[in-house]
Formats: C-alpha cells, structure tokens, sequence
C-alpha cells in the first residue's frame, strides 16, 4: 500500500520491494542458484582457512572443510617460519595502516572543510586540479617520487608510506568527505559564526562531530587498504625487519616453495583475518560506501 | 563537476576578505603541499626522465625521444606486456560487468536475505587483492591444487598445472579478476534502485513481459551506472599488479604469459633501475589509459541515456 503511493512520486522506497510478482516457483530456483553461486565464491576462501588446520598430507588428499584430524602446527611453523617473526611483520603492517588512517583523516578533511566550507580567492581553481588528480594514475609519478624518497633517505622506512597521507594525497577521500560535508546545512556555521566561532572552531566543533559516518568509512578503507597493499612496501622496504605482514607472506612463499602449503595457508589467513574482522563489523559501513561513491575494489 | 555547485555563495559585497583566504589556504596547507610535492612535480620531472637515461645513480643524460622509440620499434617485451595487459582487460572487464548486472538483478527481486548474500559477494573484492589471495590462486590452480582435486574426483580427470602452463596461466588471473564482481555488483544494486517502479508497473500493464522490461527499462536506465563501472574496471585492469607478481614470483611468467604492463614497468624501474625507460613505459601507460577514459567518454553519448 505505501509503496504503491510512494512510487507515484519519482524513486522507490526499497529495491527489497522491487517486483512482488516473482512466482514462488522461480523464487525457489533463484535461491538455490544464489546459494550456489555463494558457495563457489566463498568455497577457495573457506578451503585456505580449513587447510591451514590439517596437517601437509590432508591437503592435499581432500577437497572438504572439515579437517580430519584438526592441529594448530602450521601456525607455529609459519610464525617462526622467517629470520623475523610474523608477529613483528604484523606489528608492522597495523604500525602504518593506523598512522595512516590518522593521516588520512587529517589531511583530507581539513582539505575537504576548506572545499566546502570557507571562501577564498582560487578555490575552484585549486578543486578542479585535485579532481583532475583523482583520474591520475600513480604510475606517472612513481619514479620521481622514489627518488625524491631516496634522496631524503627515506627508502626503507615507513615514512614514505606514511607521511604522503599526511598531505592529502589520497585525493579520493578527499571527494568522499567533499561530499558529505555538502549535506551538512550551512544554517549550522552560520549560527557558530553568530557565537563568534572561528573557522577553527567551527571545524572542529560542527563539521567533525557531525561527520562521524564518512570519517568512519574513510578510516574503514584507509586500514583495509593500507593493510592490503603490497606495491609501496615492495618498493620502500628493503630489510625483513621492516617488513609488513603482505611482505612476510610474499617472501615465505619465495622460501618455502611449494613445501609447506599448510603454513602458508596459515599465515594466509593470518593476514586476511584483520579485513575479516573489519568486514564483519563494519559490513554496511563498507557496502554503503562503495554504493554512494563507486569506490574502487 | 568542476565547480562547488550550490554550497558557492556569493561572499557578503562579492569581496573576500583577507582573513578568509588565510583561513581557506591554512587549511588547504596539507593538500597544497601534497599537490606540488608529491604530484605535480613528480608528473613534471617523470616526464623530464623518460627523455633520459637515468639509472637512479649518477647523472641524467639527455637522450631525447630515443626511450619512446625504443619502446615503439625494439622492444619485444614491451609489446608482449600489451598484448597481456590488453587479452587481461578485453576479458576481465565484461565478465565482471556482465556477472556483477546479472547477480544484481536476480538480488534485486525482493528476496529474503539480500544484505546476506550481498555480503558474501562482496567479500572477495574486499579480500581479492591480497597476497594471500594470490597465493591460494597458485595452490587452486597448481597440477596437484583444489581444482584439480576436484575435477578428478568428480570426472576422473587429471588435469595439467593450470598456473605453468603459459596458454592457461594469464586465464586464471582473469578468473581471479572475475571473482572480484561484487564491488560492481554493489554498484549496480544502488543503481536498480534508483529506477521508478512505476516504470514496470506501466510497462506491465501494457503487457510487456520480464525480458522485454529488462531490455527496455532496466538495461536503458541503468547505463550510466554501466558506463561508470566500466570506466573504473577498465582503469583498475590497466593497472592490475599484486596477483600477478605473487603468482610468477615477481617474473611475469611462465614465458611472459603474465607479463602484466605494470609488472614490466615494475622491472624495468626496480630490478634494472632503468629509471628513465621505466619512466617513459609510466607515461605510455598513462596515454594508454587516457586514451580509453577519454574513448568512453566520447562515445558514451551515443548508448548512455541520462535522465533529463
């Protein structure tokens, strides 16, 4: 009934709503098709994280989940499976996804309030450019870039994955929060301007607080991202010390070779473990933003 | 696009004033900073590097265009990267849209548990380009891997090393691409909902049946959302790098079956420091992609309906 009345005006309510008319017959047959197409999706997933509980000669003999005989063995011989423990690599890897979401946060919404909110003598000139940065592939700048690190001395430090975030420079986050801060009424700084709150002021005391969500989802992808990536610790990162846990497990494949699959399996999952957890908590957060903005990934 | 639309309001007696733009440009500061430091001067002196023939050591002689024609003429590896990166992109970017459309619709039907499934098809994009995704590519599809072990105890089949076979290799990867849809999918789901239901019901009621409804409403309607997901995958496609590399050890192999352009250009710069080379490669890379965002763009006139 609502729904009939609602759709006289111009967007439908819920796409959950979408063609009632679907016969329970088809219906039956999409779920089952759906289930089966979870289950291919999910099943290479399901198979690492179940194989990294049995032993090598299971593996290898069996397609099935369950582990015949379960034991945590390929944990212990992965984590002291290099010179430096996975435990250390990971340290690593949450060391940088956490200064990079602090950087990221920073830089970008201060960029994004001064977009939006304040008026100065070249702004759209300086907002066209950082969206004609947005379409700008990294590989243009990657060199000179390295080179500039190196020469700082930079290489083989997490500097040059940090501190760039720290500037802005994923300019993607930048438009994310552009976007929200636009749906915040303007009627809100205008009252503060009245209480003589300074662009400061208002920054910090009516922006932010109202913008929890797009500051959570850019945290969100900034950890997972950053938690993910292998390029820049491949180029920056030369000692096994420094390595992050994407590094680790790149380099463990290298020097056990095909042996030691049940390891590899679990260091594996170490590894995606931290995205797991971030995608069971924060699933609509994650799905929303890649809706509203067609992130990438 | 270019302008800040209607947040832009007219500053009290058109002026502004001096406090103002020191407030706009402190907080501007970062990003300027980033803008000239980290892009806008990398861009210029990447340019500036692939006229020559820098090595990252001593200094950067001048060599002129010699670098792209290298490149166009006398450079076999390079044109076996293009025709990786190209069979990648040709292949990986319609299966993605035409799976992520279909799984789409069939969510969009009123189903029970939507957000469930939309979830788990939107995990492996969310996990897909990690290192250990790859590597459990290369067990998946290893002689002795889970594909196999399936197949045989299935079929009775006994099938090859999918990942060292150079006529299979580059089509796992497609594969993995593939099982990548569900961020489109998520794309596709909000744009569903944006169409009018009363379009169907109209439609309907002048008896037009489930395809007809899909070719004629959905299919039209949807095109923006199709146009901008291809863009995007097309970009993401050009510039696919982890899998590969973990999957061929970093060589691009078996015989430069996965060569991927990035993966040259990776090689080129990292392990032969020629930086120079590497830097040209970069900027045909970026004509590449330049060339392909602004195709789509110029056509997309002729099938993109946008409604106003």
């Amino acid at each position: 009934m609502t729904d009939a009345t609602l759709s006289t005006t111009t967007i439908a309510p819920r796409a959950d709503a979408a063609e009632p008319s679907v016969s329970p017959w088809k219906r039956a047959l999409l779920y089952a098709l759906l289930v089966a197409v979870s289950f291919l999706m999910l099943y290479p997933l399901l198979w690492m994280v179940a194989s990294s509980f049995k032993p090598d000669s299971e593996i290898f003999t069996s397609t099935g989940l369950i582990p015949a005989e379960p034991t945590v063995d390929a944990y212990r011989r992965g984590w002291g499976g290099l010179s430096v423990s996975f435990g250390w690599m990971f340290f690593n890897s949450l060391v940088i996804s956490l200064l990079v979401v602090v950087g990221n946060l920073f830089s970008c919404s201060m960029a994004a309030y001064a977009f939006t909110r304040l008026r100065f003598k070249g702004r759209s000139f300086w907002f066209t450019l950082m969206l004609g940065t947005l379409m700008m592939p990294q590989h243009a700048v990657l060199i000179p870039q390295y080179v500039l690190f190196l020469k700082l001395g930079w290489v083989n430090s997490i500097l040059p994955l940090v501190v760039p975030k720290f500037l802005a420079i994923d300019a993607f986050f930048i438009f994310l929060m552009v976007q929200f801060f636009r749906g915040i009424p303007r009627e809100l700084d205008e009252a503060a301007i009245m209480d003589g709150c300074g662009p400061l002021r208002i920054f910090l005391k009516v922006i932010l607080p109202l913008s929890t969500p797009v500051l959570a989802t850019a945290a969100v992808f900034s950890f997972i991202w950053t938690w993910d990536d292998f390029f820049a610790p491949l180029i920056y990162l030369n000692d096994i010390e420094k390595y992050t846990a994407q590094l680790g497990l790149r380099t463990f494949v290298d020097s056990t070779g095909t042996s030691d699959w049940g390891s590899l399996f679990a260091m594996s999952t170490l590894t995606v473990l931290p995205i797991f957890i971030l995608f069971i908590l924060f699933q609509r957060l994650l799905i929303e933003g890649i809706a509203t903005t067609g992130m990438k990934r | 696009m270019s302008t800040l639309g209607t947040t832009e309001r007219p500053a009290a007696g058109g002026r502004f004033k001096f406090g103002d733009s020191l407030a706009g440009y402190g907080f501007l500061a970062p990003w300027l900073v980033g803008f000239f430091l980290l892009t806008l001067g990398p861009a210029i002196a990447s340019f500036y590097l692939s006229l020559t023939d820098y090595s990252g050591l001593g200094a950067a002689n001048w060599v002129g265009a010699e670098n792209y024609v290298r490149i166009a003429t006398d450079d076999p590896r390079f044109w076996t990267a293009m025709n990786v990166t190209f069979t990648f992109v040709l292949l990986s970017v319609p299966l993605k849209l035409i799976f992520a459309l279909a799984v789409a619709v069939a969510l969009n039907r009123g189903l029970e548990g939507l957000s469930f499934f939309r979830a788990i098809f939107y995990l492996p994009s969310l996990v897909g380009g990690s290192v250990a995704v790859a590597v459990l590519w290369r067990q998946v599809f290893a002689g002795d891997g889970l594909l196999n072990q399936a197949l045989n105890m299935l079929f009775g089949f006994e099938g090859p090393s999918w990942i060292s076979n150079p006529s299979t290799s580059l089509y796992t990867l497609v594969l993995l691409a593939v099982w990548q849809f569900g961020s489109s999918m998520i794309i596709f789901l909000a744009g569903l909902r944006q169409i009018p239901q009363d379009m169907y019901e109209a439609a309907s009621i002048d008896g037009a049946g489930k395809a007809r409804q899909f070719f004629k409403i959905t299919l039209p309607l949807l095109t923006p959302v199709i146009f901008f997901n291809a863009v995007i995958l097309t970009i993401d496609a050009f510039k696919a790098f982890t899998s590969a590399f973990v999957i061929s050890d970093g060589t691009g192999g078996p015989i430069d079956s996965t060569l991927f352009y990035t993966l040259y250009l990776y090689q080129e710069a990292f392990t032969n420091f020629r930086f120079g080379y590497a830097s040209a490669l970069a900027w045909v890379l970026v004509l590449i992609i330049a060339f392909f965002t602004a195709m789509s763009f110029l056509t997309a006139r002729y099938w993109v309906h946008y409604d106003d």
